[in-house]
């Protein structure tokens, strides 16, 4: 895969992360930018209710506090991902009795684009939003993982703490899941 | 419809909607696409479940930054391993036992008269009003040019600082010799004694000076 256009213009994670190892705080401002958003929507497409906000910041705290064994190996954005995921799970573990994992009422949801979402978006999240609810846990992780973050089967078999071939077969079953979903609606 | 089995395009649809392929590999998806119907409508769904995403709340970024430390107040301290405190402090107790140790032996062995009986070779003037004086230490001063030989008498054995040495070490047969010699001591130390000189008067000058 290659970077996308703006990304070759802007500085990397690693120029970054280095900057802010030399006491700039800038360049975290950058990297938090950067990555929080598409945090955001993994743990909103993962089924998480509350404390999205929370959750992103937690992320960015142990994944600042412990960059130092962050040598590169993956891209920065998965390996934020896969501290999200631990963290997603030791919640619903802690919360297990009070917390509802299934995704969100629309009245909770703040969208991007603010007040301007159209109705045809909306609904176009209801459908979606109910064609990820039939999906197995790991089949929706690995689902959006692949569609709305773009991430290569090797990086979520990173992130879920899979297998790249198991990889495959979960999101190959889950495309027909959605497909069919959304084509009986 | 029939059922597409490109697999490989299939696989590189969600790439191809973030715009993440190469220039090669987007053409040829491309030209798959224009005649596969399945493809269309599963890069049409890909593409309803990638817009869609957009109920995430949005992130205040300063707020997060502000949470996160500087960099040189997170970074933990690197504990010595209990191991290396264990090792260090043998390897201290085995230097402070060696220079115990290397202390007493030393002190023992400083201790037992090891050296043989000094000689001291001087001129002594026959007949004549000046003699040698010895020094205290033992040494003569020659005040003629003149030779004897002379022989300074050994010092007299200290067994009194033997004793501070190492007793535990002696056996029974040692220690009732060492009891019977301390039975013969004065009870004040004897001060060191001038050197017994002897001197071989059938040494003749005139033979020498001639």
């Amino acid at each position: 895969m290659i970077p996308s256009p703006e990304e070759r213009l802007e500085e990397t994670d690693m120029e970054l992360i280095d900057r802010w190892k030399a006491g700039d705080s800038r360049a975290a401002t950058r990297l938090v930018g950067r990555h929080s958003q598409a945090l955001a929507r993994f743990a909103a497409s993962a089924g998480e209710r509350d404390g999205i906000d929370e959750l992103v910041q937690d992320t960015f705290v142990r994944a600042f506090a412990s960059l130092d064994s962050f040598r590169g190996a993956s891209t920065l954005r998965t390996w934020l991902f896969t501290i999200e995921r631990r963290l997603m799970l030791d919640r619903r573990r802690a919360d297990r009795r009070s917390r509802e994992t299934v995704p969100v009422e629309e009245s909770d949801h703040v969208s991007e684009y603010g007040a301007l979402d159209s109705l045809i978006a909306e609904e176009a999240q209801e459908r979606v939003r109910k064609s990820l609810d039939a999906l197995s846990p790991t089949q929706r992780e690995v689902f959006t993982l692949r569609v709305q973050q773009g991430l290569s089967y090797k990086e979520i078999a990173d992130v879920v703490g899979t297998t790249e071939g198991a990889a495959r077969v979960h999101y190959h079953n889950a495309i027909q899941t959605v497909k069919e979903f959304l084509k009986d609606e | 419809m029939n059922e597409c089995i490109e697999n490989e395009i299939k696989e590189m649809l969600p790439d191809l909607l973030h715009r993440t392929l190469t220039a090669d590999a987007s053409a040829r998806v491309d030209a798959h696409l224009a005649s596969c119907e399945e493809c269309r409508e599963e890069l049409e769904v890909l593409q309803t479940v990638k817009s869609a995403a957009v109920f995430a709340p949005v992130i205040d970024v300063d707020h997060v930054v502000r949470q996160i430390p500087p960099y040189r107040t997170i970074v933990p301290v690197v504990e010595r391993p209990a191991a290396t405190r264990v090792v260090s402090w043998l390897l201290a107790a085995t230097m402070a036992i060696a220079v115990v140790g290397g202390g007493s032996l030393v002190l023992t062995r400083r201790q037992v008269p090891t050296a043989p009986r000094p000689v001291v070779t001087t001129k002594t003037p026959l007949p004549g009003p000046s003699q040698p004086t010895a020094e205290p230490s033992g040494t003569l001063k020659s005040v003629s040019p003149t030779e004897t030989v002379v022989a300074i008498a050994p010092q007299a054995h200290t067994p009194a600082l033997a004793l501070a040495a190492d007793v535990g070490g002696l056996s029974d047969g040692n220690l009732e010799q060492l009891m019977s010699e301390m039975a013969s001591f004065d009870a004040l130390p004897a001060t060191e004694g001038d050197p017994v000189i002897f001197v071989d008067s059938s040494y003749n000058l005139d033979e020498d000076s001639r």
